[in-house]
């Protein structure tokens, strides 16, 4: 199978004044549509900085990033913004909401970018919030949400234009252990149902275990990359595991 | 993203700082409201006084003088232009000229039943008098071919006065009442007029009058004219050279007349007994009466017309506007920094939003878009609250100042010291909505050179 994103010898170095740190140290990695990738390592290994460069949002210092065909260095930053909307989703850790706007206009945010008209990105912003059990809760500001609802609503955002790839950087990070079971069990089981990809950063093993392939990385290197130890068992039984 | 979506998202954003916006908006009120009401007085002077200087002359008239053009350090400059038949031949052919008349000007003491008083009379081609913008007010204007015939300005009747009763009453009385210009209405005015070589030599001539002017043009309120021959006649009379006063026919005489001649200024100079006292140009409108006017200075006549005391008019009423309109500009400029101000510091507030929006799919025209609307919308609020404001103002100022002016100038129906066209509203808010923009462009760039990743890192 054709692999969605190829990360080829990606090097990630930054400058602090005369220092240079090097985050990245060439990283090889193929990620295959449908997959849901976990990706584990300790604070300060370079996952976030990998999944930044994944998803087009920041430069790799050498290697390409290769989505579904497009080299992304050879996409301008004016021209990445479309992209993005194309392609990608995004959860990340501390929700990334718009304080000022209402759960369905966070919701539906992508698609008003994308010149959809109000009466049908409201549509579907009310389904899939339902779909999320945020029925009741659409004309809440997210300061008037909890921690789990407000990830809820990131994922419906992060759905609603139906991108190819999610990413989501520690998307339980901030949430208890009754609530990270729920929102990763919505989360993998929506990517599955629309047969997305996800990529998925966790310093938690727990975490992780929801992913069908785990990738350790350890100091900007990969440590270990397999399936998950029970690759092929359905979610449901991934589910009943953490439950 | 969809132009109301832009706007809806804008609106919103600003918004959510209430006071800093209201204030930002403040500086653009008394910025837009500055500069209007500045403008409007500027255009309200000027509006004002064309229209006092229209009512002292008609502004499509040119009066050509004999003598010299001089130039502005009293020098003579050019030939002395001669005013005969062949200059108004010259002058119909100059385009831009509606009508010529030449004219004939004397004086004389005149007679109105019992009342005594003097007359200035004019005569011109009476072909052309509906052209010079001639009116009445009563009666008609005299035709061309009769004879002695003639149109009252408007004040003519109040240079007669009864000597008789004015004496009974006990002494001249200076402030004798206005009188009704209709009396004179087809009365015979008879005018005497002396030979000037020989002043015992006089003669009466009878004219009827036929027509009141209407007082538009007060120019002529104290005049009579009839027609050129007419006038010459007199004229031709009152210069005859020879003693006594022997008939003859005047209109020839001087030409062959050596005494006439020498009497002239320039001995070296054709004869000019024949030339007119000032010839008359009507032209199209204002434009064309600076043009022409111009035009015939350069050829060396001695021209003069309202419409040129008008360009003065204009330069200082454009210089009042220049710099009242200047201090309402560095007013508004103050108002712009402070749009770009509250723009930067929203974006500093925003950074982590619009790392948001970026990394979810929001282009740079997008983020462009959304700021600069945000600007835009300050600036038109601003703009149309401004715009309120000088209404307000311009009231205050036309009734409050308004009042002193119409009692200090003399009667006429007094004009508005500010006046805001449609124009000058429009252009504010527009103006304004262009400043908003303008200030915003530079805060819009800062926010699409944002960084996503540093934009959510942040905090
Ligand atoms: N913009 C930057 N400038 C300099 N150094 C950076 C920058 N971004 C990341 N780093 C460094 O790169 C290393 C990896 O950072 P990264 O955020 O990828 O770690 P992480 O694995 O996501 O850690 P955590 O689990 O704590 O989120 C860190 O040592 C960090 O200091
Ligand atoms: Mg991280």
């Amino acid at each position: 199978m054709k692999p969605i994103i190829q990360a080829e010898k990606i090097i990630k170095k930054y400058r602090m004044g005369t220092e240079v740190v090097s985050v990245l140290n060439s990283i090889d990695l193929n990620i295959y549509p449908g997959e849901i990738l976990a990706i584990l390592g300790t604070s300060g290994s370079g996952k976030t900085t990998f999944l930044n460069l994944a998803a087009g949002l920041e430069r790799p210092t050498k290697g390409d990033i290769i989505i579904d065909g497009h080299n992304l260095n050879k996409i301008s930053e004016k021209k990445m913004a479309v992209f993005r909307r194309r392609y990608i989703g995004f959860v990340f850790q501390l929700y990334n909401l718009v304080p000022s706007l209402t759960a369905l206009e966070n919701a539906v945010l992508p698609l008003i970018f994308e010149g959809v008209p109000a009466r049908e990105r409201d549509k579907k912003g009310r389904e899939l919030l339902k779909e999320m059990g945020l029925g009741n809760r659409m004309r809440h500001k997210p300061s008037e949400l909890s921690g789990g609802q407000r990830q809820r609503v990131s994922i419906a955002r992060a759905m609603i234009n139906n991108p190819r790839i999610i990413f989501a950087d520690e998307p339980t990070g901030n949430l208890d252990s009754k609530t990270t079971v729920e929102i990763l069990n919505l989360l993998t089981s929506t990517v599955r149902a629309s047969g997305q990809t996800l990529m998925m950063v966790t310093h938690d093993i727990k975490v992780a275990d929801y992913g069908d392939r785990i990738v350790e990385m350890v100091d900007g290197n990969i440590f270990n990359d397999e399936p998950n130890g029970s690759s092929g068992l359905p979610p449901e039984e991934g589910k009943e595991k953490k439950s | 993203m969809r132009k109301q979506d832009i706007v809806i998202m804008a609106n919103k954003n600003l918004w959510r700082r209430k006071a800093r916006t209201i204030l930002t908006c403040l500086g653009v009120v008394i910025g837009t409201a500055s500069i209007v009401v500045m403008l409007s007085i500027g255009i309200g002077l000027k509006e004002t006084m064309e229209r006092d200087m229209a009512r002292w002359g008609s502004l499509n008239i040119i009066r050509i003088y004999p003598g010299m053009q001089y130039d502005r350090e009293g020098s003579p400059s050019g030939e002395a232009k001669r005013l005969n038949d062949e200059t108004v031949a010259e002058l119909k052919v100059i385009s831009g000229v509606v009508a010529v008349s030449p004219a004939f000007e004397v004086n004389g003491e005149a007679r109105l039943g019992r009342k005594q008083g003097w007359l200035n009379i004019i005569g011109m081609d009476l072909n052309t008098l509906e052209d010079m913008e001639f009116s009445v007010e009563h009666g008609r204007l005299p035709s061309p071919g009769e004879s002695f015939t003639i149109v009252a300005g408007s004040q003519v009747i109040n240079q007669f006065w009864d000597e008789r009763a004015a004496r009974s009453r006990g002494g001249f009385d200076y402030e004798h009442e206005q009188q009704d210009p209709a009396e004179l209405l087809n009365q015979r005015i008879t005018v005497s007029v002396n030979n000037y070589s020989n002043p015992q030599n006089i003669k009466k001539y009878n004219f009827t009058v036929v027509g009141i002017l209407d007082d538009k043009n007060m120019d002529r309120s104290w005049q009579v004219y009839g027609s050129l021959d007419d006038i010459k006649r007199i004229r031709d009379f009152m210069m005859q050279a020879t003693s006594g006063g022997e008939s003859g026919s005047p209109s020839q005489m001087p030409f062959k007349e050596g005494p006439m001649v020498s009497s002239r200024r320039d001995p070296r100079q054709e004869d000019t007994s024949n030339d007119y006292n000032y010839i008359l140009v009507r032209t199209k409108d204002v434009a064309q009466t600076k043009k022409v006017s111009s035009e015939l200075r350069e050829r060396g006549y001695n021209a003069y017309s309202m419409a040129d005391s008008l360009e003065g008019i204009e330069k200082t009423s454009r210089t009042i506007q220049a710099v009242l309109g200047g201090i309402g500009g560095i007013t508004l400029f103050v108002a712009a920094l402070g749009i770009t101000n509250t723009m930067v510091m929203s974006i500093y507030e925003r950074t982590r939003e619009i790392g948001i929006i970026k990394v979810i799919g929001a282009s740079f025209a997008d983020v462009r878009a959304i700021f600069l609307m945000e600007a835009a919308l300050i600036g038109f609020m601003g703009g149309i609250l401004g715009l309120g404001l000088s209404y307000l103002a311009s009231y205050v100022v036309n009734t409050i100042a308004g009042g002193y002016i119409q009692q200090g100038m003399m009667g006429g129906p007094g004009g508005s010291i500010s006046v805001i066209p449609l124009w000058l509203a429009l252009g504010a808010v527009a103006f304004a909505i262009f400043i908003g923009i303008a200030s915003g462009y530079y805060p819009a760039n800062r926010a699409i050179k944002l960084s996503p990743i540093v934009a959510i890192r942040n905090e």
